[in-house]
């Protein structure tokens, strides 16, 4: 099986975010940049599907600046074949995001099955699966936390209330995974080794069809969430209380 | 050439060529071992450490009763051993013996010889009270055991008798040297035996006695009473400084393919060593924190089961063929084993011949961790904090000088032209309970005049968690990023609050090239104190049990220091726990254990807590981060919390220093 891992780069989830002089995107200084979470269950479910079928290969893509190569070394680190890297600027939005990994595994000879994460932490879009899915022209399942693969593909996602649903497709499929898909793999230090050396493909925005209009969304204004409050506590008879929180629900918080 | 020449020519050729090949195999699955271990250095150390060790017993001594009793049956082999190579000599040629030496000193010998024969029969006497009678559970039943005893007793009573009977029959001129031979001759002859039936039993004895010498000859190389040949050379070549640090992976060199061990031979010879100079006196099992609350980790045994391991695969080891060598984690030596260990080293500190458990243990786990990413799921987590944010827990370097706030506490950035540098730690940066301590400490630095700054967000973890769980190639990324920066600052003198920086700072990074002075904060306090510098002179009227960090003390053998600073403090009152010093018992968090679950057995900072509730103290001391989180949670798991506070050095001789 020719099987293709999309990860995306994003800041380390204790990062303080601070925003750039004109508040147009976050200030990218002294971030240290990780593998999206989400997307390490992807690069898991692609290595266990390698495992249980000889002679398959997993390639990572992603599509961003320079900097990402390093999110590929870490995939290749944890076991994937090869790398592609497809270069758009720092502020390509989920559409252009897509479109370059859309454009990219047009190239490629054979592609029978896509893993992505269900989203990138950074954005939380959860836009590019289904966007590039559409553009590669395959269908595509979200929010996966188990496949049961086969002629076709079986697939378990979460959907709201805490329910599940079954959801069946054809090969080739695109497939986002949810937290719980699995638990990735912490990579052993000779395959390390051996990811330094693994060749990852530089690909430019023009050589997969992308172009500056493939930008739909441009950010004009980003501001910081006020500054956490100090808690409240509520005392009182348990029908007082309630009537207080109801009261700050609605008047403070303006929630209900 | 009389009957008896000849005898003993085929007897003794046999045991001994047994013997000698049954060991030319022992050393050639030691030399077949593949990892490296230098010990040829300090030699002038390591005959001191032999001599005070091997002659004069000191390690056994550690423990009273039972090292009177070894020291006896050591010094009585020694000295009966020279009277059986006599008796050998004079069996292969009769007017040989060890008369030269003079007529005085011969009868000294033979007297002390008498008297040593004696007292190993009272000692093998007392080894079978304490193996049958009372029955300690560290020694286990063994088979073995039983059998040395019995060779011992059955040696020591031939002798008795073979002199005895010599008397009656040869009266030789020695005969009042040697007055309880002497005695039982006179038994024996109450007894009615004469000169003629006395040779005949003479002969007898001695015979029975050299088969007796000759089949022990034979039985030791399989025998855990091999350690009578191995504890002496193990004792020279065991790691000499106290402060020992973890042994470095080259990470350069391309012709190392296995990190740590994946089997019994990617250990070195002295790790075999090890195991033919264990005796399995289970004085490790005694004091291990692992055992003691039911873990499956038992030192003694870990010992001994490596040792059959290296046994089972002795056909595939001996024929080079290393790759049908089987796991070093088997049915025996699970997983579960290795990653109890914390890493107190109160097993190598017990063991009277030397033994080194722990680099077994970090062996094991850095194959587990670095060929095989086979690790508790929890330490994942604690790595990829590491890599991202140099700290186990998940908190930002942005904020690593945050506990700062307030103090007016420079950088080296701001201001590097300083006393010492304090090295906060991941634990005093983000531990809300620790960042306390920090402020306490740092309070009592400017109480004392002393110019320090912080590296503030250039900080990262030393990597002391991932070098104990196993991750070197992590630790020395860490490590060799902070020696980057600490040379960039041209830092000389260090001082931290966390024992686990401590012994990485100290005893580690000068592998990586960081060569710094590091103080603990308890020594620094005890200087500063002792330098007229920090006054406590208010009263702190409690009663403080100190507990003592095992990479304080038995790492580094810093004892005194925090006592001193408790004792300092007017009208404090400072209390043992029963286990103190070298024989505390850890808090269970060290060896990277800190960040791990802990599912099996009872938990061990709560057996360490209840040992320190016993002193009724008010206060327990802790020099430690680690653990402090510990004793915390014990005292509060136990509801002792509004009795009984846990505080550091550095707060009680700040609360005391106006």
């Amino acid at each position: 099986m020719n099987i293709y891992v999309c990860i995306k780069q994003v800041p380390d989830t204790e990062t303080k975010i601070k925003l750039n002089s004109d508040n147009t995107g976050i200030d990218t200084a002294g971030i240290k940049w990780i593998m999206s979470p989400y997307d390490e269950f992807a690069v898991e479910e692609a290595l266990r599907l390698r495992e249980k079928n000889a002679g398959s290969t997993v390639t990572v893509l992603s599509a961003g600046p320079a900097r990402v190569v390093e999110a590929i070394r870490t995939a290749l680190a944890m076991g994937a074949d090869h790398g592609i890297h497809v270069e758009i600027p720092e502020t390509a939005d989920s559409n252009m995001s897509a479109k370059a990994l859309a454009g990219a595994l047009k190239k490629e000879a054979k592609v029978d099955i896509v893993f992505t994460g269900k989203e990138a932490i950074d954005d939380g879009a959860a836009q590019v699966s289904q966007l590039a899915a559409e553009y590669f022209g395959i269908p595509c399942v979200t929010v996966v936390l188990g496949v049961e693969y086969g002629a076709s593909l079986k697939c378990k996602r979460e959907i709201e209330g805490g329910a599940f649903e079954m959801v069946e497709t054809p090969l080739p499929a695109w497939i986002a995974a949810q937290k719980g898909m699995n638990e990735p793999r912490y990579a052993s230090l000779p395959n390390i080794m051996k990811a330094k050396k693994k060749e990852v493909k530089a690909l430019k925005a023009a050589d997969v069809g992308v172009a500056d209009s493939d930008q739909k969304i441009r950010f004009k204004n980003f501001e910081l969430p006020p500054p956490k409050q100090a808690g409240k506590k509520i005392a009182g008879e348990p029908a007082a209380q309630a009537k207080e929180l109801v009261r700050l629900l609605h008047e403070e918080a303006k929630v209900v | 050439m009389t009957w008896q020449t000849f005898l003993f020519i085929l007897v003794a050729g046999g045991a001994f060529g047994y013997s000698g090949y049954r060991f030319s195999i022992l050393i050639r699955l030691l030399k077949a071992q593949k990892g490296q271990a230098n010990r040829l250095d300090q030699i002038p150390a390591r005959i001191g450490t032999t001599i005070l060790n091997v002659l004069g017993q000191k390690a056994v001594l550690q423990k009273k009763a039972v090292g009177i009793m070894h020291a006896t049956i050591f010094w009585g082999f020694i000295i009966i051993t020279i009277g059986t190579l006599e008796q050998f000599v004079s069996t292969l040629y009769a007017p040989a013996n060890f008369e030269f030496i003079g007529h005085t000193a011969y009868s000294g010998l033979v007297f002390i010889q008498d008297i040593l024969t004696v007292l190993v029969l009272a000692a093998v006497g007392y080894a079978c009270y304490r193996r049958y009678i009372v029955r300690p559970e560290a020694l286990g039943k063994s088979k073995d055991a039983d059998l040395v005893l019995a060779f011992t007793a059955s040696l020591m009573v031939a002798i008795l008798l073979m002199n005895g009977f010599h008397i009656l029959s040869a009266s030789p001129w020695y005969q009042d040297s040697m007055p309880f031979s002497k005695m039982l001759a006179m038994i024996l002859a109450g007894m009615g035996f004469g000169p003629g039936s006395s040779h005949v039993l003479w002969l007898v004895f001695k015979w029975i006695h050299m088969f007796l010498v000759l089949g022990f000859a034979m039985y030791i190389p399989g025998s855990k009473h091999l350690h009578v040949i191995a504890a002496g050379p193990n004792t020279f070549f065991k790691t000499i400084p106290r402060e020992k640090g973890m042994r470095p992976i080259n990470f350069e060199d391309e012709k190392v393919t296995q990190y740590g061990a994946a089997k019994v031979t990617d250990f070195s010879w002295k790790d075999t060593l090890d195991y033919y100079a264990c005796t399995e006196c289970g004085r490790c099992q005694e004091v291990c924190p692992a055992h003691n609350t039911q873990k499956p980790l038992n030192p003694k045994m870990l010992i001994k089961d490596l040792k059959e391991n290296l046994y089972r695969n002795k056909e595939k080891v001996l024929a080079g063929k290393y790759d049908e060598v089987t796991s070093v984690i088997d049915e025996n030596v699970t997983d579960d084993v290795i990653w109890a260990c914390t890493s107190c080293r109160a097993c190598e500190i017990a063991c009277p011949v030397f033994i080194e458990h722990t680099d077994k243990i970090y062996d094991i786990r850095r194959n587990l961790v670095m060929m095989e990413s086979r690790f508790p799921a929890e330490a994942q987590t604690i790595f990829k904090n590491m890599e991202t944010n140099a700290t186990p827990w998940a908190f930002s370097s942005a904020d690593r000088g945050k506990w700062s706030e307030g103090l007016s506490v420079r950088t080296m950035a701001e201001d590097p032209k300083v006393d010492v540098l304090l090295w906060v730690g991941c634990a005093g940066s983000y531990d809300d309970r620790n960042k306390k301590v920090l402020r306490s400490f740092s309070t009592l630095l400017k109480k004392a005049g002393v110019k320090f700054a912080i590296l503030g967000t250039e900080e990262q973890c030393t990597g002391d968690p991932a070098r104990r769980i196993g991750n070197e190639y992590l630790f020395q990324t860490l490590a060799k990023a902070n020696i980057e920066t600490l040379n960039r600052y041209e830092v000389k003198r260090i001082v931290t609050a966390c024992p686990h920086c401590f012994n990485s700072l100290k005893n580690e990074y000068k592998d990586f090239g960081g060569n710094y002075e590091v103080f603990h904060h308890s020594q620094y306090i005890a200087k500063l104190i002792g330098e007229g510098k920090l006054k406590p002179t208010k009263g702190v009227d409690e009663t403080i049990a100190y507990h003592d960090s095992c990479y304080l003390g038995r790492w580094n053998n810093v004892y005194e220091d925090p006592r001193q600073s408790i004792q300092a403090i007017p009208s404090a009152r400072l209390v043992e726990i029963k286990a103190n010093h070298d024989k505390s018992m850890c808090c269970g968090a060290g060896g990277g254990r800190m960040f791990l679950e802990e599912k099996i057995g009872k938990r061990v900072n709560i057996a360490r807590t209840e040992q320190a509730l016993e002193t009724k103290a008010s206060i327990v001391a802790a020099a430690c981060p680690f653990c402090m989180t510990m004793i915390t949670d014990g005292v509060k798991a136990k509801e002792m919390s509004d009795k009984v506070r846990v505080m550091d050095i550095a707060e009680l001789v700040d609360q005391a220093t106006p």
